[in-house]
């Protein structure tokens, strides 16, 4: 039986619902729906905790000081520009393909969102423990960059077209050595399930054992989030804000709630990986999962605000021809480790 | 080797991040402004100005605006003293040509404000500033 | 693209107008680029959004009032700019400055020099993406500011070197102000160069990209920095001394591939050989007074003068043609931007649109002065 207080405080909600309605079906109904709920609440808080930490970080690299006027320490900064964003005008584009344009934020924010399905947030707590998870995962992830190509080309402007082009080149660039990075964990694992691999790192979190993986891994996976060194997506300096470039207001909130969701993501999947997910001496493992989610967050942002930008091609050909045959490397001595190791026990 | 300035830059940022910031919180805290600064509005010392006009000839811009007027006892004395601050180019030139030293900046550099015909004004009078002369 | 594909998908060019609202074009200019996928075709600079006809304004004014206008060109050297216009000025009025005149308007344009680069080295790095990159340059500048701001009262727009001298002369605080920031500014540029010159992102984005070769860029016309990153050895401060510049020892730093890393790497060089002018002119300033007997109408002889100044983006060069009234015939300048950013186009052919943005970095082009 688990024992994470996740999984406890839900046991004792569906225990309470389904005494006071007697009806096993209808609880568990009302507990997906709560699930869901929780997911969205987590995604929402974790968006504006990162917004905040975002700027604070920034600030602090930077010898300034960040939001410190709205709310103690500035804290409802966030909270403040979204009420700005919902109250701005909504402006489209003349020319924009409407309805393409119109739906792509919502789009976005599904496969940014979806992935959250299967990731281990503490002992048993995890929505559905599928036996694919992994490849879940890479599936649902790779889905996003289709809504940058499609936003990019309904906006009908020649720099959020060049923006969604590169997305393409990008995503399709980091998604591989991320696949074998990945591969080469889920060999030592033999299986693709997350709770699985998390358990799998009771002893020694799979960053030691796989060092090589874990810095593609990183490298990776920033691409894969669109955060500097390889922001070509957005590229400010170059094409203006990519494909969000005619979004403005709440659309363009959206964009950014699915950029958050995606570092969220990108930090928890580290952690699920690499940094023995929830797993932690002492404390409960929801709290060990929120502070490697957390510390993997003030390193993403931390190179973010560190490094300049790399220009595509470098980005491409950095991609596939150095992080794709290392990771390719990874997994033959991986393959072989794993052999010798099967051969020796 | 590859990765090692990469290294050394995420080492200044991570000093920087626990180190001294640099803000100075406006509102609450704000900068001395130095002797010399050339800013604000003008202020004009009745007492001390002679009427001479040296100001309005020595302004690029024709931001001056003077009207003066010569009482019984042949002295001349503004009546108006208009600042167009909106064609200023605060080059303060107005201030250094005085030979009196009648003319000098507040140094009051908060002087945004809604309207254009607010740019204008009147050193002689408006404002409230300089009732303690006259 | 191979031939065989080529013929299957056809390609079609595109103009991609860049600017004038774009973040990265260092205010308000246009770049037409004709893009072939990423690749840039053709470049096209298109300026004038930002002409307020200051030649022109200058031919209404007397020889002291222009002043103001000259900060008003390149607006983060104005110090150099007023060198210039006040040195063309005084040969055109056959005005002898003081020494010490001399020596503290080369304090305050090696000073400017120093803000200026390091306005070049922030906009560099953020239009390569690294935005703490920009925060630190311009965090230091702050120091020279302050310092100006103390000496004559503003932080851009000085008007401190006047016709004949300067404003006011040094306070003591003001000489206190420079040496404390002489003492920093090595650690300054050390940080600079542990967080940017050491980067190898920074670099891959930097070397081997929009190569102008010597004689390339003395065919442009190229000034400045961008001349000395081409390897050719050319300062006007050393070439045809002027204010007291052959009484200081310094280098020319040079280049000699022309790229993008050299056009940075001079300019950062040049930053501690301009401190170690302003330490030497500190030390030798010689005693006496800040001003020339300049008459307080000036009316300078029938004729016309050009003379040309080293400033932080190149030569600037007033042209003046007096009639012997107290205002200007015709005030012609030489903006070294404007002639720098004829490049563009040159540096820009074949490479990709992130290097288009590099590119027009290294020019340092400042708008005010592009459209005069």
């Amino acid at each position: 039986m688990h024992s994470g207080l996740l999984v406890m405080t839900a046991d004792m909600l569906s225990n309470g619902i389904d005494s006071l309605i007697g009806n096993t079906l209808i609880t568990q109904f009302i507990m997906v729906i709560l699930e869901i709920v929780a997911i969205f609440a987590v995604i929402s808080v974790a968006v504006i905790i990162q917004v905040y930490m975002e700027r604070r970080v920034c600030g602090f690299i930077q010898d300034r000081l960040g939001p410190n006027r709205v709310g103690p320490f500035g804290i409802l900064q966030t909270v403040a520009d979204m009420i700005k964003l919902m109250s701005k005008e909504d402006i489209i584009p003349a020319k924009a393909e409407r309805v393409l344009w119109g739906i792509t934020p919502m789009l976005l924010f599904i496969p940014a969102a979806l992935v959250y399905a299967v990731f281990p947030f503490d002992d048993g707590a995890i929505f559905t423990d599928l036996n694919i998870g992994i490849f879940f995962v890479l599936a649902v992830m790779s889905q996003s960059v289709l809504m940058f190509l499609i936003g990019g080309f309904a906006s009908e402007n020649k720099y959020s077209f060049i923006g969604g082009m590169r997305a393409v080149a990008q995503m399709l660039s980091s998604e591989i050595p991320m696949a074998f990075s990945i591969m080469a964990v889920v060999m030592v694992t033999g299986s693709l399930k997350m709770s699985t691999i998390v358990a799998a790192q009771s002893g020694t979190w799979f960053v030691f054992i796989q060092p090589l993986a874990f810095i593609i891994f990183i490298i990776s996976m920033t691409m894969e989030t669109n955060r500097t060194p390889f922001d070509l997506v957005e590229g400010e300096s170059e094409i203006i804000a990519g494909p969000f470039t005619e979004y403005s207001g709440m659309r363009w909130a959206l964009f950014f709630l699915a950029e958050y969701t995606n570092l969220l993501t990108a930090a928890v999947l580290t952690t699920t990986l690499f940094l023995g997910g929830w797993q932690g001496p002492v404390l409960p493992g929801i709290v060990w999962f929120i502070i490697k989610v957390f510390l993997m967050i003030f390193v993403f942002m931390w190179i973010r605000w560190t490094f300049p930008r790399t220009r595509i091609d470098q980005m491409m050909g950095f991609s596939w021809k150095i992080l794709l045959p290392l990771a390719l490397f990874n997994i033959i001595a991986t393959g072989i480790g794993v052999y010798i190791y099967n051969w020796m026990y | 080797m590859q990765g090692k300035g990469l290294l050394t830059g995420l080492s200044v940022t991570i000093r920087h991040f626990f180190g001294k910031k640099v803000t100075v919180q406006y509102p609450e805290e704000k900068l001395p402004m130095s002797e010399t600064f050339r800013g604000g509005k003008l202020v004009l010392d009745q007492k001390k100005c002679i009427g001479c006009r040296l100001c309005s000839m020595a302004c690029p811009n024709e931001a001056l605006d003077l009207t003066v007027e010569t009482d019984e006892n042949k002295k001349r004395h503004m009546k108006k003293y208009i600042h167009k601050s909106g064609r200023c180019l605060y080059c303060g030139f107005c201030v250094e040509a005085c030979p009196t030293k009648a003319v000098t900046w507040d140094k009051n550099y908060a002087i945004a404000c809604y309207t254009r015909t607010d740019l204008t004004y009147d050193a002689v009078k408006s404002d409230g500033r300089n009732e303690t002369h006259e | 693209m191979t031939e065989a594909v080529s013929k299957v998908i056809r390609t079609e060019e595109y103009q991609l107008s860049m600017g004038p609202v774009h973040p990265s074009t260092h205010g308000v200019l246009q770049i037409l680029l004709t893009l072939d996928g990423e690749r840039v075709v053709k470049a096209v600079p298109c300026m004038g959004y930002l002409h307020r006809g200051i030649e022109k304004l200058m031919e209404s004014r007397n020889y002291f009032q222009c002043m103001p206008y000259t900060d008003r060109l390149d607006y983060v050297s104005a110090m150099n700019n007023d060198f210039a216009y006040c040195r063309a000025v005084e040969k055109l009025a056959q005005l002898e400055v003081p020494e010490r005149a001399q020596y503290i308007r080369v304090i305050m344009a090696e000073l400017n020099r120093i803000a200026s680069h390091m306005i070049f080295i922030g906009s560099l790095a953020v239009d390569v993406g690294a935005t703490t990159g920009m925060i630190y340059p311009f965090r230091d500048r702050e120091c020279i500011l302050d310092i100006f701001n103390e000496l004559c009262g503003a932080r851009m727009t000085y008007s401190y070197i006047r016709i004949g001298g300067v404003k006011s002369d040094l306070s003591v605080k003001v000489i206190d102000m420079i040496n404390v920031f002489l003492k920093n500014l090595s650690a300054m540029i050390d940080e600079y160069n542990d967080l940017l010159t050491g980067n190898e992102i920074f670099q891959h984005r930097l070397k081997n990209t929009s190569v102008i070769t010597a004689e390339q860029a003395l065919q442009l016309g190229l000034t400045g920095p961008m001349l000395r990153a081409s390897g050719v050895n050319y300062d006007l401060r050393k070439d045809n001394a002027y204010s007291s510049y052959e009484d200081f020892i310094f280098d020319v730093p040079l280049g000699n591939s022309g790229d993008n890393w050299d056009r940075y790497i001079v300019r950062m060089k040049e930053m501690r050989q301009s401190a170690k002018i302003v330490k030497q002119a500190l030390d030798g300033l010689p005693e006496g007074s800040v001003m020339a007997k300049v008459p307080k109408v000036l009316r300078p002889p029938k004729g016309e003068v050009y003379v040309t100044t080293e400033g932080p983006r190149g030569e600037v060069g007033y042209h003046i043609i007096s009639d012997g009234t107290v205002k200007p015939y015709r005030v012609h300048i030489r903006r070294p931007s404007l002639i720098n950013l004829q490049a563009l186009d040159l540096m820009c052919r074949g490479y990709l649109v992130g290097d288009v943005v590099v590119a027009m970095s290294t020019i340092d082009p400042i708008l005010g002065e592009v459209d005069c």
